[in-house]
């Protein structure tokens, strides 16, 4: 279980890296959602680095920097990283599904869903459409 | 049922022959199934049906919402391009529940009953919000079922809540 929370973690370490460079090149709507996304990340951080303190086991810190996926230079990268993001946060959290169950499930399954609907979001704000998936979190 | 009250009436005195007559018919018609059950006449019982799967009501969810969008794409066909990835996602979980379930999933399910049905007075508005709220409970439903799923289908079923949760951003 602490396995699949541990790699929960190091990816809620990366999306709020990657909220920086994103948030520098969106304004208004988009900047706000983007603040508000990151503070979802850092609070799932935080929840995450007391329940793998409290279990003993190792807790991942932050790298100093991550390597982004492609540069983010303008409006279009900054929403085109915030889908990968949220699409990669929410395939580690589904991944985390089956190492857990009772309370730890739910708020796996609440990473998930929270990862899916600001994906969403993203795609629609990128004028990507479809702006679902059918199956969120699952390996293309 | 019937043969308990039969036997019951063995016991009562003075009995009609034609109640004698009735009495040896259903037993001659209980024997010959009876003898199936093996253990004693009256109190052998049917076996109790299987427990339904605990994902059988997911496809049923599925299955509905599916089938109010498509009848809100027929009378609302502006929604199209908009509606119709929501209704090919439910569709796929459908799908994917019949097949891990080991079920077959009804074929053609026509007449789309419960949204749409009585449209002309009905606006575009008013069935986003249906559908909304049609997907707010599966959601619901479906965060139940796989906070509740083993190992093997927690994630699959997690897939479909997050599924319909963002669906609700697109019906926004």
């Amino acid at each position: 279980m602490s396995e699949a929370l541990a790699a929960a973690l190091a990816a809620e370490h990366a999306a709020i890296y990657a909220y920086g460079p994103i948030g520098v090149h969106l304004d208004g709507d988009a900047a706000d959602q983007a603040r508000s996304a990151e503070a979802a990340h850092r609070s799932r951080r935080d929840s995450l680095i007391l329940l793998l303190t409290g279990k003993g086991g190792t807790v991942p810190v932050a790298a100093p920097a991550y390597a982004l996926p492609f540069p983010v230079t303008d409006e279009a990268s900054a929403l085109r990283l915030a889908v990968e993001v949220e699409e990669r946060t929410g395939a580690v959290w589904r991944a985390a599904l089956p190492a857990t169950e009772g309370a730890q499930r739910g708020s796996a399954l609440n990473g998930l869903t929270d990862a899916a609907v600001r994906a969403t979001r993203w795609r629609r704000a990128a004028g990507v459409t479809p702006a679902t998936v059918p199956f969120p979190g699952r390996p293309a | 049922m019937r043969t308990g009250d039969t036997n019951q009436k063995y016991g009562t005195a003075g009995r009609s022959r034609r109640d004698v007559v009735r009495a040896a018919a259903l037993v001659a018609l209980v024997g010959t199934t009876g003898s199936l059950t093996g253990c004693g006449l009256f109190d052998g019982e049917p076996d109790p049906p299987p427990a339904p799967d605990p994902l059988a009501p997911l496809i049923g969810g599925a299955l509905d919402l599916a089938a109010r969008y498509e009848a809100t794409i027929a009378a609302f066909p502006e929604l199209a391009d908009r509606l119709r990835p929501l209704a090919e996602a439910h569709r796929a979980h459908a799908a994917e529940l019949a097949r891990v379930t080991r079920t077959t999933l009804p074929s053609a399910t026509v007449a789309p009953s419960t949204s749409a049905g009585d449209s002309g007075a009905v606006t575009a508005a008013a069935t986003l919000k249906q559908l909304r709220e049609a997907e707010q409970q599966g959601r619901d439903a479906a965060a139940k079922v796989c906070t509740e799923a083993p190992a093997d289908r927690a994630a699959l079923v997690g897939s479909i809540t997050a599924a319909r949760a963002s669906h609700l951003e697109v019906l926004r």
